[in-house]
């Protein structure tokens, strides 16, 4: 029993997951992060048979990481998709398939789009502007198909996320935690769905980020007033 | 339930005068369950040739990658454009290679072959494969996929021969469009191609969204 | 130290470069071709005619055993000067390629397609380990839909190129200069072969007969013939003539 979501707005894409880990009816784990970020604007949110899941998320995570110090730059969106669609379609033929579905979540920086893709254990792809996966799939697509709308700002993406959300928890009989991540130009951010304004406050973290990387570009501009002292013992040593 | 109809479409092609129209529906599904409306299943080759993949939709990926692999290497190798014919030989060898586990897909393959000095007045071509690659070539239209049944009623009731391009699409159009109405696992939109000698003209159709 | 042999020490590995840049035993190779028995071949208006001298070294011989013009597929033809042995395995391959193609596309090679597959091969056996060069240079013949008829020379080394007439072996620098004189762009199938049968006529030792040469022709299909019909083989456009078409053409 799992449940994921995407969300595409203007320029961003939302990925949320339930947090729980079990088997059958038990939950050992409600703090499991099945969300996975791939690159610094590249992330999925992963299920299916457990073992499987986490091998096969390390197995795309280390290899778009080998991509991106071979290359110096990361795979773009499409082409992550690409690749990791071949995975699942290569293994789903295998002596021993790998049982993970997954949405894979992307901003490309090259032309300032967001882009998600639904991605099955088959190797299945549909390049969707929302969408979810396991249960999620058969209680809240229609609660998305009612409240999504093409170019949305983020506070309205979140909107929708948590009424996708609201109705998982409603309809279903397992109690479900959720985190959730944002992709814009500027990154991978967590969003707090439990706070008040979550957008607001991934605004003032940037914010803060901003102004220390500022300050500290600021002093590093400065005559470097320190820099004798420093080298100092160097030069009495020699 | 069959393989075949995990995810849902169909695909459509009809010989006209001098011209020749393929068709598909946009559905992607995960059995019943809706998942994507801009899932094509028909893709060109050339200007003149284009073929239809209704059937799993991992296989439709995997399928027209190795079919985009294997005539760019003809087109360079041979140094001409594959015609019609050849490409249904090609794609049939391509399927047989997997005769003991075979992508689930039935193609559809609609085309006129570049005029020639050896064949100056090229005949508009469709032809239909099974999943292990055994070649069909009708002389009027062929169908394919979880529309089949209603796509074959409302074909045998609409298509006549000698039709010029509009007619021809309107023909392939209204057949596509009620089939798939009557089809769960198929709709969502279709999109058309119709070629002639000389140019394609693709158009995107709305349907029914339920 | 050098190994014995005139080549030195470069004679012996194949992948091995000489300073002066050679690979030696591809030249061995092609001293092997010159020493082998004229072949010659012409493309005219509405074919291509090949032809080859048959040298029966006893009078014993049954010629009519010795095939030195060989159909690949209904389209395509070979003829060889140099090692018999050697053109054997290579007919085997090319047929084996032709119909390896037909497999794919449902149709027979290209002549250039063709070409380039049996060159390939050739090219291998200058560059592998354990093997020697083919001691043999072809030409090949052939119609195809997309650019007619064409004549081909392959060399042991894998170099290839498309002519309107040639000649390998023996005499082929004096086969050469005389088709020069001979040919023109608007030669017709006939003309052609009398023009082997001259060509071939130069230099030719004893007496040139039905048996003592071997022809090979391609055709233009008509455009009839071009249509496929179902359930039927398109007539072959590559075809050796008989013996008793020889003698006709010897005797006019």
């Amino acid at each position: 029993m799992e449940c994921s979501f995407g969300i595409t707005g203007k320029d961003y894409v939302l990925l949320a997951s339930d947090m729980s880990a079990g088997r059958s009816i038990l939950q050992f784990k409600s703090d499991e992060n099945k969300i996975k970020e791939l690159g610094p604007h590249l992330a999925m949110a992963y299920g299916g048979e457990p073992g499987d899941t986490n091998n096969f998320a390390d197995y795309i995570e280390r290899n778009m990481r080998l991509y991106h110090i071979r290359h110096h730059h990361a795979l773009l969106p499409h082409a992550a998709s690409s690749w990791i669609r071949r995975s699942l379609a290569d293994s789903i033929r295998s002596r021993r398939p790998y049982s993970v579905n997954l949405l894979l979540a992307g901003f490309d920086t090259t032309d300032d789009t967001p882009h998600l893709y639904w991605i099955d254990y088959l190797g299945t792809k549909a390049v969707v502007p929302y969408a979810a996966h396991g249960m999620g799939m058969h209680v809240s697509l229609s609660t998305m198909d009612k409240y999504w709308h093409p170019n949305q700002d983020r506070r309205d993406g979140v909107d929708v996320l948590k009424k996708a959300i609201a109705e998982a928890q409603h309809r279903l009989s397992i109690k479900f935690t959720f985190n959730a991540i944002i992709i814009d130009k500027d990154g991978i951010h967590t969003v707090d769905l439990a706070a008040e304004d979550p957008i607001g406050k991934i605004e003032a973290e940037k914010a803060a980020k901003a102004e220390a990387e500022a300050a500290a570009a600021a002093a590093a501009a400065a005559p470097p007033a320190a820099a004798p002292e420093a080298s100092a013992p160097v030069a009495a040593a020699a | 339930m069959s393989i075949q109809e995990y995810n849902g479409g169909s695909v459509v092609a009809m010989v006209g005068k001098d011209c020749v129209a393929i068709a598909c529906d946009l559905r992607l599904g995960n059995q019943a369950t809706g998942i994507a409306m801009n899932f094509e299943k028909v893709f060109p080759v050339n200007d003149t040739l284009y073929y239809g993949l209704p059937g799993l939709a991992t296989d439709v990926y995997t399928l027209r990658e190795q079919l985009r692999f294997r005539v760019n290497m003809y087109r360079m190798k041979e140094e001409r454009e594959i015609t019609p014919e050849t490409f249904t030989h090609l794609l049939s060898s391509t399927l047989y290679e997997k005769r003991f586990g075979p992508y689930f897909l039935e193609p559809v393959i609609a085309g006129i072959a570049p005029p020639t000095a050896a064949n100056p007045n090229p005949q508009p071509y469709v032809s239909t494969l099974d999943s292990i690659g055994c070649i069909t070539t009708p002389k009027d239209f062929a169908v394919a996929g979880t529309a089949t049944d209603k796509l074959y009623g409302a074909a045998e009731g609409l298509w006549e021969p000698d039709l010029e391009p509009e007619d021809l699409f309107e023909t392939i159009s209204q057949t596509l469009l009620n089939a798939v109405d009557r089809d769960a696992l198929s709709g969502w939109g279709a999109i058309v191609h119709v070629i002639t000698k000389d140019k394609v003209i693709t158009r995107t159709l709305r349907s029914r969204m339920d | 130290m050098s190994a014995p042999g005139g080549g030195g020490a470069y004679s012996f590995s194949l992948t091995t470069f000489s300073p002066s840049g050679k690979l030696v035993q591809i030249e061995h190779a092609l001293a092997a071709v010159a020493g082998g028995t004229t072949s010659l071949g012409i493309k005219a208006t509405n074919g291509i005619v090949l032809a080859t001298e048959k040298k029966d070294t006893s009078a014993l011989l049954d010629t009519t055993m010795i095939e030195k013009v060989a159909t690949i597929c209904p389209n395509i033809g070979f003829v060889y000067s140099g090692m018999g042995p050697d053109f054997r395995v290579l007919v085997a391959k090319a047929r084996k390629i032709a119909q390896a193609y037909w497999k794919v596309y449902g149709e027979y090679p290209p002549t250039k397609v063709l070409v380039q597959e049996v060159a390939a091969v050739m090219q291998k056996a200058t560059q592998s380990g354990g093997v020697r060069p083919y001691g043999i240079s072809l030409l090949i013949a052939g119609w195809d839909a997309h650019r007619g008829q064409s004549l081909y020379q392959v060399d042991p080394s894998g170099s290839y190129w498309a002519w309107k007439a040639s000649a390998i072996g023996k005499n082929m620098v004096n086969g050469k200069t005389f088709l020069e004189k001979r040919y023109n762009d608007d030669l017709s199938l006939e003309d052609a072969i009398h023009t082997a049968l001259l060509t071939l006529k130069e230099g030719f030792e004893g007496q040139m007969t039905a048996e003592t040469i071997e022809i090979g022709i391609v055709t233009v299909p008509t455009a009839e013939q071009q249509i496929a019909k179902s359930g039927e083989r398109p007539p072959p456009t590559f075809r050796k003539l008989t013996e008793q078409e020889v003698r006709d053409y010897l005797s006019l």
